[in-house]
């Protein structure tokens, strides 16, 4: 950026010297609107800079500040995720409780039955050991049934023992069941205030973003305003460069009694002459036209050997007819310029390009897309086109179909 | 030649009236002898009661088929001193249990059976000894199918000496009873010699023998004896038939009636007779001597 300020105040330097050497009186004016307008310039170019860092401030905070949301959803989708399986967990264990619970409940049943029921066996078992304690008649059915009461009050010890032991059994998991669902709620606690914390994070970080996209936006629009000034007003400096060159060039093939010069209308002519005709560079639409033109916002008088065309940012630039490219370089104040030679003093010319994609001395035709449009932040760029005929400038949209 | 008269059945043609009365009442006893004996005999003391009193329980394990413990039955049965093994299965031994305890039955709830099947094994009534009971136990202990035999060990011996008691004590009584009825029929046989010495002494006077006529009194008195004694033992047999088929419950201490046909029933009547006879001749010459030698 200030190595092309530093060429830009070169020029204008060298434009504001060579004017007031060659132009006596109109020139100094001119001169004197130079020096005005490049304090203006510098100005400006001073404050493009600083609102350009600004807003690549704001871009490296957006992108940061995008990041830490992205992050941020992220984390907090991970932890509704968990939260999720965790309340799912919860739910599954509240309802083991529940079963196990119910189990507990009908085994202290089934406990309190069986214990009642084998006191009333034993109690039968001892009436009936009196009753038949002294029975000498059935001697061997008695010691049966006896043995068979050991054998039914064995069972039904055992059947109690083994309800005891299922019932402590279910006991335990019931407790380790409560344990696990007091652990998890807990747990699901903690990850609610981890949740909540990420959750207002991202709203702080949200709130924080949009401020910076306001911030970003505002100073995109200022940078693009401040550009457009900047450009028109290197538009302006360097017409008014040529103006002079010009000038000292007719001067000096006046002074020497050279040819006259072609008429210009015939030059729209000879351009449609070309094999295969002229086509647009690109589509849209032209902002400055070819001419003397009043600038408001600077207040000048300007005369434009060409035209803007405004189109979409990085849209590709097609030579108007078939030729050759004569040059691709930087130009002060036009950018990166391509300039096609098609021949019998014809010239295009395209200013203001982001790259080349053709190279010096290279045959293009028609069409053939020789480079692109730079990209912007408001998603149009400017195409300077210029065509010359014998070294005359001459309008472009009378030689090119151009949407105005 | 001298004719010489026929002793035989002398009492009877000296003394028809006493001896008619004396051979009914010894046919009366010899009724209630032959009830008493065939009873004894049938019923072996108490040996039939305890018999049928007394089981051998064979408890089985849990999870015997019971095509397996028909089998083990139909095997314990086989053994010489079982009358009969039956199985009876754990659904068969619940419901008998619960006979037992009827206030069982609703406790038990859902819980289902716990008792297992069983073997119960009963001794023939002539085999209930120590030593048979413990030869049938150890047969069925040796059998894995068993869990447990129940033989009663704590009061088998009681049982048996009891038993052993009450066999001798039937005996006992039966036979002072018939030792009574013998020194009865010897004062009878005495007092009749007494009564006929004049006569027995006109005969020997005519030159018979007095041990002739001592032998064939005692010959006569044999032949009654065995014939009253057959037929009081019929009678007494008979009678007992009948109670028997009248009371069946006599059957557990008795036996059954068919029992009064087998042979070896009759063998034993037959023997009971021949002794009846034997004592009846004694008897005879027993009186005929004291009444000779003026005695008691």
């Amino acid at each position: 950026m200030s190595r092309g300020i530093r060429r830009i105040l070169f020029v204008l330097l060298a434009a504001a010297v060579s004017l007031s050497i060659l132009v006596p009186a109109s020139a100094r004016d001119i001169s004197a609107d130079l020096r005005k307008e490049r304090g203006r310039l510098l100005e400006m170019k001073e404050r493009e800079e600083k609102t350009a860092q600004e807003l690549t401030e704001a871009l490296r905070k957006e992108k940061r500040s995008k990041g830490r949301v992205g992050e941020l959803r992220e984390q907090l989708k991970r932890q509704r995720s968990l939260l999720s399986r965790i309340d799912r967990k919860v739910s599954a264990l509240n309802d083991r409780l529940e079963r196990a619970e119910k189990d507990v409940r009908e085994l202290a049943a089934a406990h309190g039955q069986a214990r009642t029921d084998l006191e009333r066996a034993e109690v039968v078992a001892f009436a009936g050991q009196r009753a038949g304690a002294g029975d000498p008649w059935h001697p061997s059915a008695r010691e049966r049934e006896r043995y068979f009461m050991r054998v039914y009050l064995a069972a039904d010890a055992e059947g109690v023992a083994r309800i005891t032991r299922a019932r402590m059994r279910k006991e335990e998991e019931l407790s380790g069941l409560e344990r696990q669902v007091a652990v998890t709620e807990r747990k699901m606690a903690r990850e609610k205030k981890v949740g909540d914390t990420l959750l207002s994070r991202q709203e702080e970080e949200r709130r924080r973003l949009a401020d910076i996209e306001r911030e970003k936006k505002r100073k995109e629009k200022e940078l693009k305003s401040l550009r457009a000034k900047i450009a028109r007003m290197e538009s302006v400096v360097s017409r008014v460069e040529r103006q002079v060159k010009e000038r000292e060039r007719r001067a000096r093939k006046a002074a020497a009694g050279g040819s006259p010069v072609r008429e210009p209308a015939e030059a729209p002519r000879r351009f449609a002459s070309l094999s295969g005709g002229l086509s647009a560079p690109l589509a849209g639409k032209v902002v400055t036209r070819f001419g003397r033109q009043h600038d408001t916002t600077f207040d000048v008088t300007i005369e434009n050997r060409g035209v803007e065309i405004e189109a979409a940012s990085g849209a590709s630039v097609k030579a108007v007819g078939q030729g050759e490219v004569a040059f691709a370089g930087a130009v002060s104040g036009f950018g990166n310029v391509l300039i096609v030679q098609h021949g019998g003093g014809l010239f295009s010319v395209y200013g203001r390009l982001e790259t080349f994609l053709v190279k010096q001395g290279e045959a293009v035709k028609k069409g053939t897309v020789v480079g692109n449009l730079p990209g912007s932040p408001s998603g149009k760029s400017v195409l300077y086109l210029e065509l010359r005929a014998g070294g005359t400038a001459i309008d472009p949209t009378s030689a090119i179909p151009l949407e105005s | 030649m001298s004719e010489r008269p026929s002793l035989w059945w002398i009492d009877w043609r000296l003394s028809q009236g006493p001896l008619v009365r004396e051979t009914i009442g010894r046919f009366l006893f010899f009724c209630l002898f032959g009830f008493a004996f065939l009873s004894l005999l049938l019923s072996g003391g108490a040996s039939r009661f305890l018999a049928d009193r007394y089981a051998i329980t064979a408890v089985l394990r849990a999870e015997v088929p019971s095509a397996e413990a028909e089998g083990l039955a139909r095997k314990a049965a086989a053994l010489p001193p079982v009358r009969s093994a039956v199985y009876r299965d754990p659904e068969a031994a619940w419901k008998e249990f619960l006979r037992a305890y009827p206030g069982l039955d609703p406790l038990r709830g859902a819980g289902g059976s716990p008792m297992p099947g069983y073997i119960e094994v009963r001794i023939r009534p002539d085999r209930l000894t120590g030593a048979d009971v413990t030869l049938v136990t150890s047969a069925l202990r040796a059998v894995p199918l068993v869990e447990q035999v129940l033989a009663g060990e704590e009061w088998l011996p009681r049982l048996l000496r009891a038993g052993r008691l009450a066999y001798w004590v039937g005996w006992g009584i039966f036979g002072a009873f018939l030792a009574g009825f013998f020194l009865v029929g010897r004062l009878q046989e005495r007092a009749r010699a007494v009564a006929l010495a004049a006569d027995f002494a006109f005969l020997t006077e005519r030159g018979v023998p007095a041990g002739r006529l001592a032998f064939f009194r005692a010959a006569a008195a044999a032949v009654s004896g065995f014939l009253l004694a057959a037929s009081g033992t019929a009678a007494g047999g008979s009678a007992l038939f009948l109670c028997l088929r009248k009371f069946p419950f006599l059957e557990g201490v008795v036996g059954p009636p068919s029992d009064l046909l087998l042979p070896r029933t009759v063998a034993a009547a037959a023997l009971f007779s021949c002794g009846a006879a034997l004592l009846s001749a004694a008897a005879s010459l027993l009186g005929w001597r004291a009444a000779r030698y003026g005695r008691k």
